[in-house]
């Protein structure tokens, strides 16, 4: 039976906010500190520090926003720390991960260099967990006043005389939990508190983001909207695809099971009910969608490769991964009306991240490549796609076996991601495009990023084992597109 | 534990770093019972003592640069020093 799919080009379902493409950076492992930051004079090539293998990487991705710098460790995090002269910043051990020392030498600063460098918007999470008030609004003053003021003279004594843009702001980062072990309406009241003194100066305008639930904790985003919902901008909602249990073993990242896989799957495919959810949460109280749901921490979640210390959530990253940020990012395209950013958990070499390194080598993931594809929908037109697809079977149910997302672009092409779930099954796929205005299909490529077995992945000796290449047995029929996916493959078509 | 509870698992709630150095002795010499590419003692010993006098270990136990417990890298045979200026061993 063959997958049958229907892309309507004229029923448009909104704009992809390119925001979805977002990525996370923590002070965690080896994320910022070796993953990004060497330190100007490491042997490792740089640029004021941060290194350039990395950087070039990242270009690539047109990354738009990078939230930092926690996670966790922002409600720990002293701002006023990590800035001035490197050498006299305070040094201290971060709790959170790893107990390592943390000499505060990548901070405001160099933060602000890198989404320079990388062309993208600064999402910056503030401290409510163990902070103040006055420093969540000093932090603010410090980056974006421009004129006399006791912090935007600091900021110009340490080298930067004109405010940064700053537009994203987050104010606390899982307040349920490492953020303060709040509830709800704690939160809601400290939040509305904190959010008064996030001022807007100049033209710079701050989108104001509120400390989202936890998975499924409906109620927490039921308090947040009614108790503060006309006073954000965003709301954050954290999911991590976890096969195995949170405490009593995730699962490993490499040496899994056919089950281990279909469990995967439908944990990833699992995140189309939360947003839709929450988001009917969210349109009792904000119906004409105007605070965004921002799913500020989302990707796989397993063991730490072994030998590895595991506060450094040190992960392998194989095409299983490459299909869980393929499904995800096609959910997030398909709720393009609320979902307004996503950031995967995280960048380098923490979680699902996009490069893995050790000293100076550097080698890109499966999950890099599913970013690089899907990056053609960054504020593209999502279209309305109907699917009548087989289904993917495990031992106790089963699950779509193939999973997608299309969109339109401002040069009218037609862009379609496309997922087959299936670690056995080869997916026919036949797909009808409607409505191109009475042109008919003219030219068509596809890229594919597949793999002979489940746990294939890119490593230090072997470094291009799982890479895209272009996928040629396109049939095209007038304006109907056939072909068979291979199992375990993520699939990008491109219409004109 | 509570309903609320398992709706608020963190990664933080998660994290174990504060591990004694013979619990990870403990955790490394089984994690070296699935590897069969080892080293000898005395190559191992050899290695340890480069890395324990290394500005890279962080807490006796942890390379910085590629976040390895240090007893456990040292006894792979086909692994070597990942500092960035040049392998030391």
């Amino acid at each position: 039976m063959s997958n049958s799919i229907i892309i309507n080009a004229d029923i448009e379902k909104g704009k992809i906010n390119k925001n979805i493409y977002g990525h996370f950076a923590e002070h965690l492992g080896r994320c910022i500190y070796e993953g990004i930051w060497v330190g100007e004079d490491s042997s490792i090539p740089n640029t004021k520090g941060i290194r350039n293998d990395v950087l070039q990487a990242l270009k690539n991705l047109n990354i738009p926003v990078l939230r930092w710098p926690g996670g966790c460790f922002a409600d720990e995090y002293h701002w006023k720390d990590g800035v001035g002269p490197r050498e006299t910043r305070k040094r201290m051990v971060n709790t959170h991960w790893g107990g390592v020392v943390e000499n505060n030498h990548f901070g405001t600063h160099e933060f602000m260099l890198l989404c320079e460098l990388l062309e993208c918007e600064p999402y910056i999470c503030g401290n409510v967990g163990s902070g103040t008030v006055q420093e969540m609004s000093e932090w603010v003053e410090y980056m974006t006043f421009d004129g006399e003021s006791p912090m935007a003279n600091w900021r110009s004594e340490n080298g930067r005389e004109k405010p940064w843009k700053l537009t994203y702001f987050g104010v606390g980062n899982e307040n349920w939990g490492c953020g303060g072990n709040m509830r709800p309406e704690y939160y809601a009241d400290l939040y509305r508190q904190f959010q008064t003194y996030v001022r807007n100066y100049g033209d710079n305008k701050i989108y104001k983001i509120a400390g989202g639930a936890n998975v499924d904790d409906y109620n927490w985003t039921e308090v947040l909207m009614r108790n503060a919902g006309r006073f954000m901008d965003g709301l954050s909602l954290h999911y991590y695809t976890i096969p195995g249990d949170f405490w009593l073993g995730k699962g490993s990242a490499t040496d899994f099971t056919e089950d281990e896989w279909f469990i995967t799957m439908k944990k990833a495919l699992h995140m189309d009910e939360l947003v839709t959810k929450h988001g009917t949460i969210m349109d009792k109280y904000d119906p004409e969608k105007r605070v965004g749901m921002i799913v500020d921490e989302w990707g796989t979640w397993f063991d730490v490769e072994p030998g590895t210390n595991p506060g450094f959530l040190y992960q392998q990253n194989t095409i299983r991964d490459a299909l869980v940020a393929g499904i995800t990012l096609n959910i997030f395209n398909n709720h393009c009306d609320r979902v307004q950013m996503a950031n995967i958990a995280q960048t380098v070499n923490v979680l699902q991240a996009m490069v893995l390194t050790e000293g100076d080598q550097m080698i890109l993931t499966p999950t890099y490549h599913v970013f690089d594809m899907y990056k053609v929908h960054q504020d593209a037109t999502c279209l309305t796609v109907e699917s009548k697809t087989t289904s993917f079977k495990g031992q106790k149910d089963e699950i779509p076996s193939v999973h997608l997302s299309a969109s339109k672009n401002a040069q009218g092409e037609v862009n379609i991601t496309l997922c087959n779930l299936s670690n056995q099954d080869s997916a026919p796929v036949s797909i009808e495009l409607r409505g191109l205005l009475g042109k008919n299909v003219t030219s068509v490529k596809g890229k594919i990023l597949t793999s002979e077995n489940m746990n294939d992945r890119n490593t230090f000796e072997n470094p291009t084992a799982v890479e895209p290449v272009s996928f040629e047995r396109l049939n095209i029929n007038e304006n109907e597109l056939s072909f068979e996916m291979p199992p375990m493959s993520v699939l990008l078509i491109t219409a004109s | 534990m509570m309903e609320a509870d398992t709706k608020r698992n963190c990664k933080s709630c998660f994290q174990v770093e504060r591990r004694s150095k013979s619990q990870i002795s403990k955790l490394v010499q089984e994690q070296l019972q699935l590897e069969t590419n080892l080293v000898d003692d005395t190559l191992f010993k050899k290695r340890m003592d480069i890395c324990l006098s290394c500005p890279s270990l962080s807490s006796e136990t942890t390379c910085l640069h590629c976040g390895c417990y240090v007893e456990f890298r040292t006894k792979l045979s086909y692994k070597n020093c990942p500092h960035p200026s040049g392998a030391k061993w």
